[in-house]
């Protein structure tokens, strides 16, 4: 029995179409609306667990109690930890590496993931550095993380 | 909303609220492609619908011409042994007309999706293909239709290198085989 050379399969291309929407949630909602509308940065308090999110986040991780406490925090604070990445998502070059920050402002608990702008010589970049959040202007606003274009290094670096 | 239990919390939302853009929201939609690995089979049945050919397999055991082609026979749990190339005419075996489209849209005209038992392939072997250039009224099981192909140029390696079916004239209403004469 002569089995068929496999010489004419070919593919059929196919699509699945998703969209979704993911909501902010409630402690989004004011973290957003806080930096749209006064461009300011919330977040929330836990003070049995000595905790400030920010973001702002509806339950304390630690505890689980439900956070009603909001709180503004400077736009200002520590460079945590930082990476200067040279590929996109999908492992193309990119034209500049892009560096983000990991950044613990003043005031808060935790961290966040951000663009590190101004760097101007990325061997002299020092975890502790001192940053402070660039805020679009108002009209430029339009509730998203990226209406903070990033957190810029203070002094030189 | 009305009949929302006082206990639940949580912030409802409809459409319309997204639309407005009373929440923040964050779009998400992934790029989900995907190629379905055709097989020897079919790979050469759409092959040869590019070349205006409809390809059957043959079962040289249980004498079956079958179409679409398949490398396996189900009946004799076998391997097919031949390639065989049969009429693009044949005769309706059953119909629809279908007054909905795919999504739902009501059609003053119906579409007219038709399994057409193929002249050349075994009794009851067939393809689903659509009816064109008939009256609906005058649809038949049993009418005798040939394939209308796209132009050599445009065809792709599709079923839809077919256009549709129509009505053979003169055959309508014909039945090309008798039934009592079907092999079971």
């Amino acid at each position: 029995m002569k089995t068929p050379k496999n010489t004419d399969t070919r593919a059929w291309p196919g699509e699945i179409p998703l969209e979704s929407l993911y909501t902010a949630g409630l402690a989004g909602q004011m973290f957003f609306s806080a930096l749209q509308e006064r461009g300011e940065i919330v977040g929330t308090r836990c003070d049995p667990c000595k905790q400030v999110y920010v973001p702002a986040r509806a339950f304390c991780e630690r505890c689980f109690a439900e956070l009603a406490n909001p709180v503004t925090v400077k736009p200002e604070g520590m460079l945590v930890s930082f990476t200067f990445c040279a590929y996109d998502r999908d492992q193309q070059p990119l034209a500049t590496p892009q560096a983000l920050a990991l950044v613990r402002l003043d005031g808060a608990t935790t961290v966040m993931l951000h663009y590190l702008l101004k760097v101007s010589d990325p061997a002299k970049v020092r975890i502790g550095a001192r940053v402070r959040a660039v805020i679009k202007p108002k009209a430029k606003r339009t509730g998203s993380i990226l209406d903070i274009e990033g957190f810029a290094l203070m002094g030189s670096a | 909303m009305s009949g929302k239990p006082e206990t639940v919390r949580g912030t409802p939302l409809e459409t319309a609220d997204f639309k407005k853009g009373k929440v923040f929201t964050v779009s998400y939609v992934p790029k989900l492609e995907y190629n379905w690995d055709t097989g020897v089979a079919v790979g050469r049945y759409l092959e040869e619908l590019k070349n205006g050919r409809l390809i059957a397999r043959v079962c040289h055991r249980c004498q079956r011409v079958m179409i679409p082609p398949r490398m396996f026979c189900e009946r004799c749990f076998r391997p097919t042994d031949d390639w065989a190339y049969v009429q693009d005419t044949g005769t309706v075996n059953t119909f629809s007309l279908c007054y909905v489209s795919w999504d739902v849209r009501r059609l003053k005209q119906p579409e007219i999706p038709a399994v057409i038992e193929i002249d050349g392939a075994a009794p009851g072997m067939g393809i689903m293909h659509k009816l064109g250039k008939v009256n609906p009224k005058q649809v038949r099981v049993g009418m005798r239709v040939r394939a209308v192909w796209k132009p050599a140029a445009q065809r792709t390696g599709s079923i839809t290198d077919i256009l549709y079916f129509e009505p053979i004239k003169g055959g309508a209403g014909k039945p090309a085989k008798p039934a009592a004469k079907r092999k079971k």
